[in-house]
């Protein structure tokens, strides 16, 4: 032959393992020569590569084939030459997807780490396949050197259609749902609190989260289109190939604004490709944090006012087995013990209205031994005095107290204190002064204090008819 | 007493079976008695079953007494709610009539320029209009005759006419976007109130009666007050269809109290009777009502036993309500010099103030007038000026007292109004025909968030363009602002699982919620 070399020890040298070698350095080479700089290319580019998540599914069902094949021909031989071909088939279509997903990554400008990763991997898999198809042909069959490269080929198309998937569908597209347990014993699928610089901001609270669930998984760390990354402030404002995208105080002219706000059928609407798109609440939050600056650090817009998510309430023992006491005891006393709701978790309530003054001191401390149970007591006009306070400090569950209307002076207030979930407090119509309140402020649970028509109330809002004192958040 | 030759039992009387007649006969009237007793002793086990589990507290708790298992107990409501409420309780300012949606919040600067415009007939599409106006040559715009600016930290656009609501918008969550199927004021009136057209069906307060409860003794779960006419107004019927407990035992309708005069009539003692006698008196009519009840089983006598029980305890608790001499200087200045007139709108919000203090868990105040046909310049003004401050008031008063975060404040009519001219438009005046495609209601307290609007509608105020918020929907989020699951509170009647939301599929509108 003319080609065939002969090497030292005389075993001719075959033109395919020359070819094979020269189409691997070529592979290797290939992000080298086009480069993947994060800019968009051709179209055609784009519309071939789109093929390629089709495709890929070819090469991985043929090489997958192989062990199989090469299993089961131990006991029909025939099979063993259909490994051959699946074999070369594989290399083929490993050519195929592999020249697909470069020009889709080329042509739509992709870049980033989890695309890198995609692509090397799928590039030293081509190299392996074809490795594998050389190596069986110089063995004839399941020896030498052919079985463990094959097993790295099977070890290394696990992984890289792995990172293939984390590009489409997300990094926790696999663990999000994966049972608790097993969540918490292979520390996987737990999401890494992302860290701000400002964590109370507005940013941090609600701007960051609409573009770590809309944008960063093209504009991140994975996958970075357009050499633009959402997913930190800095990078934000640092914008991408075409420059700024963010302009603070300018909205109109920010181009991450003009993007989500273009009608949904337009070329460049953001989020591309079908992806739902932002909400309307999502754009006005967006619109007003880059009029009002852009800022980091800013807590609260104007003219925005965000729906605080609760957390669930905390839930009380189960108090079914002693029913019949609980209301034995509370109709004793005149008043009911009524449930939150169906869910007894929630507590119960101390109504008292029916007894009015009937119901005093006494009565509460008798009611005492339900506490762990009580969330909330409706002591309004009834006759009880500073010396409630005492007992309500007992009542550890408590996350409202009425108290409007009684006798109460404000003596021993401080030791509702001690109530970590107090949320409430009414001490309307009360003789409360300001300085019998004073140490509630230390409270952080306490949202809502009502002081109207007392002493304690604060003499500007007397002034203006507005007599509430509601605790800002 | 003389016992009879062919009785054997001396413990009942002879029965058929003591007769001279043919055993095989007998045998055959034995089974079906048999039979008949199986049945309806176990229909009876199983009502007691159902009641006992209904308020098994007081039966075992020892509470039952001997004429307490000879009658049982009116039915109890299901003590809800499915899960932790935001609102405990809720009053409703009905305004009946349906006020004219963009004279008051729904603002549209741009009918200006369209002063006497026909309005395009795309935008009425094929709509059926009201005899009033189907007649009409043409549907000539009439932009509100008044000026609005913008308030509060919401920057939420009110009408002149609402100088009091101007202050308090950031407490309010307004909805644009009502709409409804019923262009007359009966059906649309018993569908914002019952959520059916058609009448006999429980209206809301009703359904939270049975669903919730009561949270006190000495009042009725579920008030109503009706505002004064004002014979300037075009006031339409209000009847107690509205506030009927349909198909639901009648202990959860609506009670009554009148506009002027007593409160509740014959509530107090006649001349000559003291309590004693009254208490005598109810307690021989209670008596012929248990026997009723023996004879014929009709819950509906039980009902009737608890409604005379609960006026006597409203004896002493009424007349404690609504003795407002102890309030403040400081209410009167809120409510207005109106509120010291009984029956007045100011009046009833006031009232509505004291029952929600008392542990009434649901009140709603009618308020008549709304339906401004013609003379909207003239009308308008003073129905703005009878309810806008009191409403203010209200929030204002829940709010400064803490009330406002467990008490969920509904403002709306029927429908809406359109924004074409019924009769003659003139710069200065112009009437509005009823309008169910869109009208503005608002919310407040707890369960929905503060100083929102939500809803939009086109620039004719004619059809909403964003997030539409049907009857149905409405009310599934009033609901669920006091912890209840729509799909949850039912009642089988006519072989329906019946519910406030009706049939066709309702569901809680979110972005109302806080």
């Amino acid at each position: 032959m003319r080609f065939s070399k002969v090497l030292s020890n005389g075993r001719p040298i075959k033109p395919v393992w020359v070819a094979s070698l020269l189409a691997s350095v070529l592979l290797l080479l290939l992000p080298s020569i086009f480069r993947l700089d994060g800019k968009t290319h051709a179209d055609w580019q784009q519309f071939l590569g789109r093929f390629h998540p089709l495709v890929v599914h070819l090469p991985i069902g043929l090489i997958l084939l192989v062990p199989l094949l090469e299993m089961a021909g131990r006991a029909r031989p025939a099979l063993l030459e259909a490994a051959t071909f699946i074999l070369s088939l594989s290399v083929f279509s490993c050519l195929l997807a592999l020249t697909l997903g470069y020009l889709l990554a080329y042509g739509s400008g992709d870049a980033g780490a989890g695309l890198a990763r995609h692509m090397w991997g799928g590039i030293l898999l081509t190299i392996g396949v074809l490795a594998c198809a050389l190596l069986r042909g110089a063995s004839g069959g399941l020896r030498g050197l052919y079985p463990w490269m094959l097993t790295c080929v099977l070890l290394l198309l696990a992984w890289t259609a792995h990172q293939g998937g984390s590009l489409t569908h997300g990094n926790n597209y696999l663990t999000q749902y994966l049972p608790e347990p097993l969540k918490r014993l292979t520390g996987m699928g737990t999401v890494h609190a992302k860290t701000f610089a400002y964590p109370d901001s507005f940013y941090a609270k609600h701007i960051y989260p609409i573009f770590d669930a809309n944008c960063v998984a093209c504009h991140g760390e994975g996958k970075v289109k357009a050499n633009l990354r959402l997913d930190s402030y800095d990078r934000l404002m640092r914008g991408g190939e075409d420059g700024a995208v963010v302009i603070p105080g300018d909205p109109a002219r920010s181009t991450l604004f003009k993007r989500v706000t273009l009608p949904p059928d337009d070329k460049k609407f953001m989020p591309s490709e079908g992806k739902p798109p932002l909400k309307a609440e999502e754009i006005a939050w967006i619109k007003a944090w880059i009029a009002q600056g852009a800022s980091p650090e800013l807590k609260t817009l104007a003219g925005i006012s965000v729906r605080e998510e609760e957390p669930p309430l905390p839930q009380v023992a189960d108090y079914s087995g002693m029913m019949g006491q609980i209301s034995q005891t509370a109709k004793s006393a005149g008043v009911t013990l009524v449930p939150v709701s169906k869910n007894l978790g929630d507590g119960l309530i101390l109504n008292t209205v029916d007894a009015g003054t009937k119901f005093g001191d006494a009565q509460l401390a008798g009611l005492e031994k339900f506490a762990p149970y009580i969330v909330e007591v409706e002591l309004g006009r009834t006759s009880v005095t500073d010396a409630c306070f005492a007992t309500l400090a007992k009542f550890s569950q408590l996350r409202a107290i009425h108290l409007e209307g009684t006798a109460v002076t404000g003596a021993g207030l401080a030791k509702l204190t001690q109530l970590p979930q107090l949320r409430y407090l009414n001490l309307s119509g009360t003789q409360v002064t300001q300085a019998a309140v004073a140490p509630l402020s230390s409270m952080k649970s306490l949202r809502h204090l009502y002081l109207y028509n007392t002493p304690a109330q604060p003499a500007s809002t007397v002034a203006d008819g507005q007599s509430t004192a509601r605790k800002e958040p | 007493m003389k016992q009879h030759p062919l009785c054997t039992d001396p413990d009942h009387g002879p029965t058929v079976m003591d007769l001279p007649i043919m055993e095989g006969l007998k045998a055959e009237w034995a089974e079906l008695e048999t039979r008949r007793h199986f049945l309806g002793k176990a229909g009876k086990v199983l009502g007691w079953a159902a009641l006992a589990s209904l308020f098994g507290d007081r039966v075992l708790t020892g509470d039952a007494r001997a004429d307490n298992v000879a009658v049982p107990p009116s039915p109890q409501s299901l003590r809800l709610p499915h899960f932790a409420p935001k609102a405990k309780r809720a009053i409703y300012l009905f305004m009946s009539g349906g006020p004219p949606q963009m004279d008051l919040l729904d603002y549209k600067p741009n009918l200006a320029q369209l002063y006497d415009k026909d309005i395009p007939d795309s935008v009425r599409g094929a709509q059926q209009l009201t005899g009033m106006t189907a007649g009409q040559a043409r549907f000539p715009i009439a932009p509100s005759h008044w000026a609005f600016k913008q308030y509060g930290k919401s920057g939420t656009w009110v009408s002149d006419l609402m100088p009091y609501m101007a202050r308090m918008v950031d407490d309010l969550t307004i909805i644009k976007s009502t709409n409804t199927d019923a262009i007359n004021h009966e059906p649309a009136i018993m569908l914002l109130n019952t959520g059916n057209m058609n009448a006999g069906k429980p209206c809301l307060g009703a359904w939270l009666s049975y669903g919730l409860g009561s949270m006190n003794d000495n009042l009725p779960t579920f008030m109503v007050l009706l505002s004064k006419l004002n014979p300037k107004e075009n006031n339409q019927p209000v009847s107690s269809r509205l506030w009927s407990s349909g198909f639901l035992s009648s202990e959860y309708a609506g009670v009554g109290l009148r506009s002027a005069g007593d409160p509740v009539l014959y509530l107090s003692d006649p001349k000559g009777v003291d309590g004693g006698v009254r208490r005598k008196m109810l307690d021989a009519v209670n008596e012929i009502n248990r026997q009723t009840y023996q004879e014929l089983g009709d819950p509906e006598t039980n009902s009737r036993i608890s409604r005379y029980e609960m006026a006597y305890r409203m004896q002493t608790s009424v007349p404690e309500l609504t003795d407002m001499s102890k309030e403040p200087q400081s209410t009167w200045d809120l409510y207005g010099p109106d509120a010291k007139e009984p029956g007045t709108f100011a009046y009833n919000c006031l009232m509505a103030r004291r029952m929600a203090e008392r542990g009434v868990r649901y009140t709603q105040i009618y308020k008549r007038g709304w339906d401004v046909h013609a003379n909207v310049t003239g009308i308008l003004p003073v129905l703005c000026q009878e309810t806008d401050r009191p409403a203010y008031a209200l929030i204002t008063d829940l709010k400064q007292r803490g009330l406002l975060d467990d008490t969920l404040v509904i403002w709306g009519g029927e429908f809406g109004r359109t924004v074409y001219s019924q009769g003659g438009l003139s710069p200065d005046n112009y009437g509005r025909d009823h309008h169910p495609r869109c009208f503005t209601t608002w919310m407040a307290g707890g369960g929905v968030r503060p100083g929102i609007t939500y809803g939009e509608t086109d620039e004719y105020s004619y059809n909403v363009v964003k997030d539409p918020v049907p009857v149905r929907d409405f009310n599934a989020t009033i609901l669920h602002c006091l912890g209840i699951d729509h799909n949850k509170l039912t009642y089988k009647f006519q072989g329906l699982d019946q519910k406030l939301t009706g049939t066709t599929p309702a569901s809680v509108v979110n972005g109302l919620l806080a």
